[in-house]
């Protein structure tokens, strides 16, 4: 059986800044080895903005990215600078459905340290990266990882973020051998 | 948490569903969500969901009524509250009924994690906990022996005590109530307990067999000795023999034994040599040997030989109280058995066997469980699983009064008929109003369920 290689988009939803989506697609090609491409943008829909939290429900746009057929790529992450949450609830950095194809990666939280401090571009693309790896690891069907410092470890805040690496764990990486082969 | 759990979403809202349905997927939990109360308790009928996320509010069964009624059939579930700021309140009654934990919608990814963790936490030390009190149990309770009435703790104290001496001891008690348990418990405490263990049923061979059995035989001393054997009073050496049904034995073989516990030695047959033995003696017998003696059946120098210690086994009639321990444990015996997921018994079921009288004790208690477990199609007994019991009987005991005995009947009467008044009534050939005075003077109402 010959394994064919799979292929990430990486398409920005409104406007995101150049540089943050070739840090995310550079580390998907680094870490996963995985080809990858930026997409050309659109506007996420209407209707995933909730007027009364003055938020993006994360599902109604990764439905509507899944309806756009992206047939040249297997995976794709999309990148917006808006606060997203997914009912009950109050936010995530980014969301993914377990085996699904497409995944996203909000900036919005990313851009403040816990203690209401701006990072440098540099910790805010590190941070963007992770948390697209991580997401695109769930497409992949990787679950959370208990191990604290492994990118599946479950992040609920900025802090945890920071604390999490770029690499996944012993087994994990076996587990995406795996899924990859 | 590292533990796979298997988890129940119960909430109306299909978006609610989803998004908790997905979230713990990514941990690898089993997930299944239900859009009510009473879809949730369905789905709880045919798989044992460790954790329940229960909606407080939802429309039909709301969270606090699928909580009491979780808690009831299902105690082991864990039950965590979602509600809203505004029904703080019910979530503080959810507590008390016996939620393990709540959450505020909506809430921070993280505040889940943590609930989760808490519930981790718990189940191991829960696990533990089961594990050491089970340890526990058959270290001081004598392995299988399970029960906790008064009148069965009489026999878990003797039994230490008696274990120490080499005193013959007699067990009485009716068939099925575990005589060989309690004579295998005494053997395991004596110092005895490094040396063989043999049960001979007495009752279950004919007396010339049974002589050959206990005392051994030459080569050649009858048709079919091929070879020489040892008897198991040799055999034995050092350990415990236990003669169940001893009233069935021979006065022929009474006074073989009456020698060898007199002289601690035998001659096989077709022998000449004696050989020496030593074993301490435990006999059974479900018949009453002081009217055998009476009855000149059953020699008394013998019988004062084997009963120097007597302890009577409880039939289970007289410690009902038990039942309930005793069904869990067989209960976990056949799901082991069986890999069926069968957990709970309802409280009619339960009710049920514990009317019933159990003419062959725990015996038959243990051959309707596993016969029940083998046959269900669910997770829980109900009554239905348990037709194959025929309580009460009518119960001509001398303890009933007649007005007792009245009621007794009706009820059975009634319980034949599925509780159709008037196909009662003409059972039992009164019209339908007497009848209807009769359950109301008795308090007999159909169970719920």
């Amino acid at each position: 059986m010959t394994s064919k290689k799979k292929s990430v988009g990486v398409v920005p939803l409104g406007d995101v800044p150049e540089i943050t989506l070739q840090v995310i697609a550079d580390h998907i090609t680094g870490c996963f080895k995985l080809t990858t491409q930026i997409l050309p943008p659109f506007e996420p829909p209407d209707d995933a903005l909730d007027e009364r939290q003055l938020q993006y429900n994360a599902g109604i746009i990764i439905e509507a990215m899944e309806a756009m057929h992206f047939a040249n790529h297997d995976k794709v992450i999309g990148v917006l600078n808006k606060d997203l949450f997914i009912p009950i609830f109050t936010h995530v950095f980014g969301e993914a459905r377990q085996g699904g194809q497409c995944g996203l990666v909000s900036l919005f939280r990313l851009e403040k340290n816990p203690d209401g401090s701006t990072p440098p571009k540099s910790i805010i693309h590190e941070r963007a990266a992770k948390v697209a790896l991580h997401e695109l690891g769930h497409l992949l069907d990787l679950l959370h990882c208990e191990h604290r410092k492994c990118l599946m470890h479950f992040s609920g805040g900025i802090d945890e973020v920071d604390e999490i690496s770029l690499d996944l764990c012993e087994y994990c990486s076996i587990y995406l051998q795996d899924k990859l082969r | 948490m590292d533990k796979k759990m298997s988890i129940m979403v119960v909430d109306d809202e299909e978006i609610v569903r989803e998004s908790l349905f997905h979230w713990f997927k990514k941990y690898g939990h089993v997930v299944e969500t239900a859009s009510s109360g009473f879809e949730a308790l369905e789905k709880l009928e045919t798989y044992p969901f460790q954790l329940l996320f229960v909606d407080i509010k939802m429309p039909g069964m709301d969270g606090i009524e699928l909580l009491e009624k979780v808690k009831t059939e299902y105690p082991d579930t864990i039950v965590v509250i979602i509600t809203a700021y505004g029904s703080i309140e019910s979530a503080v009654k959810a507590m008390r009924i016996g939620a393990t934990d709540y959450l505020l919608k909506p809430f921070k990814p993280d505040q889940l994690s943590l609930v989760m963790e808490r519930i981790s936490v718990q189940e191991r030390l829960v696990s533990q906990y089961n594990y050491l009190k089970e340890r526990l149990g058959k270290i001081t309770r004598f392995d299988n022996i399970i029960g906790h009435s008064p009148e069965i703790e009489k026999v878990f104290s003797l039994i230490p005590e008696v274990a120490q001496s080499d005193a013959s001891i007699l067990l009485v008690g009716e068939t099925g109530t575990g005589k060989e348990l309690v004579a295998k418990a005494i053997h395991a405490e004596s110092r005895r307990s490094h040396l063989p263990f043999i049960a001979i049923n007495c009752g279950a061979m004919p007396e010339s067999l049974l002589e050959s059995e206990l005392f051994g035989h030459q080569k050649g001393v009858f048709t079919g000795a091929t070879r020489a054997r040892k008897g198991f009073l040799e055999v034995v050496s050092g350990g415990t023999l236990f003669l169940d049904e001893i009233g069935e034995i021979s006065p022929k073989m009474q006074i073989n034994l009456l020698r060898v516990l007199e002289e601690r030695e035998i001659t096989s047959i077709g022998s000449r040599e004696p050989v020496e033995v030593d074993f301490r003696l435990i006999s059974a017998t479900c018949k009453n040997l002081e009217k055998a003696v009476a009855a000149g059946t059953f020699r008394e120098d013998f019988y004062y030989r084997v009963n120097v210690i007597m302890i009577e086994i409880p039939p289970l009639r007289k410690r009902k109280d038990d039942i309930p321990l005793l069904v869990e444990h067989f209960l976990k015996k056949y799901r082991q058995e069986t890999t069926k997921h069968v957990d709970y018994v309802t409280r009619d079921a339960m009710e049920l066997l514990r009317r019933y009288d159990w003419p062959g004790n725990v015996r038959e208690l243990e051959n309707a469980i596993e016969r029940a477990v083998v046959l269900s199609k669910s997770r829980t007994l109900g009554v239905e699983d348990l037709s194959f019991i025929r309580p009460p009987d009518l119960q001509f005991s001398k303890t009933l009064s007649l007005r007792e005995m009245e009621k007794v009947y009706i009820q059975q009467i009634l319980e034949e008929n599925n509780w159709n008044v008037t196909q009662s009534a003409e059972v039992l050939e009164i019209n339908r109003v007497t009848l209807h005075k009769m359950m109301k003077r008795y308090r007999l109402e159909r169970p719920e369920g």
